[in-house]
């Protein structure tokens, strides 16, 4: 499938939320980059992608918030300023065994916020709170 | 984080011959997030001595979580900046956190400073009914917790800012005892604790309080000695900057 989405996007540096450059024109397609940093789940994030599943919910407060649709249709919620994610792979792989850096959905957040895929959802203040506690109804 | 520890350890211990004065690093997002482990009963002091010096000294609006109430407090706090809440379980406390950035609990000013008491007491419930958890997971509800701290932490700091250009960030703080931790030395305590080394992803300094065997008897009277370790990921960043 091709990923015209993503053929730009360039990693710097595999920490922390600045892995990414925004959208360049000239920088040539790092896939095999991507995933030899990110692993097996480089493939799946960018699938999520394609799919246009990252949306940016933003609240009157001003507060925001990430929602990723999962390949089970699932909704996960994660933050816009740390690392959390409340799928099982984040929960075995990078929390329990330590094993990577990221689930697919936090690398899809990445990916999208830096070649511009990102949807965007106005939510009250009162459903952000929800979210934020993982007490909203899925 | 680490600057109001400092000026409450600066405070509140003495200096004797042979000590080297207490400095922290100065203030940064490295050392914003800070948690206490060690014996419960001294982290809670050392908790409310923040609290009250974040209030009093610095002059900002505190946010205090515990599930053991304050059962009174000097005529002279009640009307600082602390506002206490009493969450019972880790989904009230989530709910608390997670409501921080709503207009009734930024104005008239936001929080500066979110503590929590007693991590280890909101943890060890069993299927909170938490979404997308596996029930009894203490490391998920430990990093989700964490994060959310985090997280609010971090849109605090961007109102702050906008409201007051040069304020300092919000800092976080939070007390946790590993099961067993009582009676162990510092530096041993909680080594191979799978939440700690949760928590440990998310609060970038750890503060270990130990007084174990560190008493000094002197006629007429007993001093407390504490050994005060400040460590982890932050320290060195933060190092790195100076």
């Amino acid at each position: 499938r091709k990923r015209t989405g993503v053929k730009n996007a360039f990693v710097f540096t595999c920490s922390g939320r600045t892995a990414f450059s925004r959208y360049s024109k000239d920088t040539p397609g790092n896939f095999p980059k991507l995933k030899f940093v990110f692993g097996s789940c480089a493939l799946q994030a960018l699938d999520l992608v394609d799919h246009h599943s990252v949306t940016c919910l933003s609240s009157p407060s001003g507060r925001k918030a990430f929602q990723v649709i999962g390949g089970s249709g699932r909704l996960y919620t994660c933050f816009a300023s740390c690392h959390y994610c409340p799928c099982p792979a984040f929960a075995y792989s990078v929390l329990r065994r330590n094993d990577g850096l990221l689930c697919k959905h936090l690398l899809a957040i990445y990916l999208c916020e830096a070649v511009g895929g990102t949807l965007q959802e106005s939510v009250s203040d009162q459903q952000m709170s929800a979210l934020l506690s993982g007490t909203a109804a899925p | 984080m680490t600057d109001i520890l400092t000026l409450v350890f600066r405070t509140f211990t003495s200096q004797t011959d042979g000590s080297e004065e207490l400095t922290g690093p100065p203030t940064s997002p490295a050392t914003c997030s800070a948690l206490l482990v060690g014996d419960a009963g001294l982290s809670r002091s050392v908790l409310l001595l923040a609290a009250v010096t974040a209030a009093s000294e610095v002059g900002v609006r505190v946010v205090f979580f515990t599930q053991t109430r304050i059962q009174s407090l000097p005529p002279c706090l009640q009307k600082r900046k602390i506002l206490f809440s009493y969450p019972r379980t880790m989904e009230e406390l989530l709910q608390q956190v997670a409501r921080l950035h709503e207009p009734t609990n930024t104005s008239p000013a936001p929080p500066s400073l979110i503590v929590v008491d007693g991590l280890e007491g909101f943890l060890c419930e069993r299927g909170a009914g938490l979404a997308g958890f596996h029930p009894g997971e203490q490391s998920v509800q430990a990093a989700h917790l964490s994060a959310l701290l985090c997280d609010s932490a971090a849109f605090l700091t961007r109102v702050l800012r906008s409201r007051s250009p040069g304020a300092d960030p919000c800092r976080v703080v939070a007390s946790f005892q590993s099961p067993g931790d009582g009676g162990r030395a510092g530096g041993e305590a909680s080594a191979a604790d799978p939440t700690l080394e949760v928590l440990d992803r998310y609060f970038r300094v750890r503060c270990t309080l130990d007084r174990a065997g560190s008493y000094e008897a002197a006629a007429g009277g007993l001093h407390e000695v504490w050994d005060i370790y400040l460590s982890g990921t932050g320290m060195a960043d933060a190092s790195d900057t100076t």
